[in-house]
């Protein structure tokens, strides 16, 4: 899969949002844009610049769910790749989630190797 | 609508309540009987008295409840008004200082990765020319060269190596921040702890029916997310780790 990959990153605390950014820059993924919540991921991602979607899900404002929702029944955006990375671990959230129609669910904390599985796994299954 | 009539205590009348007494009275008033007369006036005097004692130990009762609640409701004022507001305040300061805690090593990772790197590099760059000295298949031109960058590279790795030094000593400082907010967090779970305990003996006083409130707050965090498990608190059904994750997910067909 292309290197050129545009990432959004929504988490509400910056310092995970660089993580998640350093990590994608170290498998090669330059094209990073941050969001902190759903509402300001929403209009980023209308205006169409964004390949794959990384959200957490506990959020003030618009939490991951919502937007995950948001982004599956809105015509233009509802085949994006969404990865969920969260510290939410009851299993009828990740049963949720996937009803929802999540791609993938990393739980926090994780690894790089997992974030790379993962990352791999949806766009694979993409081609 | 007419309240609904309660049953009115039996009322005796005056007649009742005070003929026999009065007639016995009178009898030894007729009489001159002073003994039998003292006797049943005192026993009217201390009937008297019985019932304002139970008014007076009634109303000492209620004022001690007025009291005590008024102590509780003083209380949960105090922390609803400064001390819950000041617990906020605390924990936004703990989250600014983790925030520039993880911000300030990060900095200094990065900026020190770059340096170890750049002397893994040059080291490896260097060997290949040292293998070829080593071996004496080097030209004098290219040996001159060699001693040119070994030179170099014993001044940059000297000043990287001493720059990754002190950025690894600032990274140990910087953590810091753990005592500093713990004992933030400590003063906030004492409060939270007292808070716990002035709202339940409020609870005990007027028995609340929770079960409504209860279904409400599960719907709001279904939606908005708990946020991380903490050991010893019930998060219901959750998963220990990827491995799981992966598991469920697998079985959800994904």
């Amino acid at each position: 899969m292309s290197k050129d990959l545009r990432f959004l990153v929504v988490d509400d605390f910056s310092t995970m949002r660089r993580i998640i950014k350093n990590l994608l820059h170290d498998l090669g993924y330059a094209n990073v844009t941050e969001a902190d919540d759903g509402n300001t991921a929403l209009p980023i991602l209308q205006q169409g610049n964004v390949d794959f979607l990384i959200t957490d899900w506990n959020m003030p404002g618009m939490p991951g769910l919502e937007l995950l929702k948001a982004v599956r029944a809105d015509a233009k955006l509802k085949a994006m790749p969404v990865l969920m990375l969260t510290a939410e671990a009851k299993r009828e959230q990740i049963v949720e989630a996937a009803q929802a129609g999540v791609n993938g669910y990393v739980i926090k904390p994780f690894t790089a190797v997992t974030l790379k599985e993962k990352l791999d796994k949806i766009l694979d299954a993409k081609k | 609508m007419a309240k609904k009539k309660q049953k009115a205590p039996i009322k005796l009348s005056l007649k009742e309540r005070f003929g026999a007494r009065l007639l016995s009275l009178s009898t030894a008033l007729e009489a001159e009987d002073e003994d039998a007369f003292m006797a049943e006036l005192n026993s009217m005097v201390r009937e008297r008295d019985d019932a304002l004692w139970t008014q007076l130990r009634k109303l000492t009762s209620d004022l001690n409840g007025a009291l005590e609640r008024f102590q509780l409701d003083s209380r949960l004022v105090d922390l609803a008004e400064k001390e819950v507001p000041d617990a906020k305040q605390r924990l936004d300061h703990v989250m600014k200082m983790t925030d520039e805690a993880a911000h300030k090593t990060m900095d200094l990772v990065e900026q020190s990765g770059p340096l170890a790197g750049r002397i893994a590099k040059e080291a490896a760059e260097i060997s290949v020319f040292w293998q070829q000295f080593m071996s004496r298949s080097i030209d004098p031109q290219a040996f001159k060269q060699l001693l040119g960058r070994i030179d170099e590279f014993l001044h940059s790795a000297q000043k990287d190596t001493e720059t990754v030094r002190a950025n690894l000593a600032e990274v140990l400082m910087t953590q810091g921040y753990q005592d500093l907010s713990g004992q933030i967090i400590r003063g906030v779970i004492k409060l939270v702890t007292e808070v716990e305990l002035t709202l339940s003996e409020l609870v005990k006083m007027a028995t609340l029916d929770r079960s409504e409130d209860q279904r409400s707050t599960d719907q709001y965090h279904a939606t908005r997310g708990h946020g991380p498990v903490v050991p010893g608190v019930d998060h219901g059904v959750v998963v220990g780790d990827q491995v799981d994750v992966d598991a469920l997910l697998s079985n959800l067909g994904m």
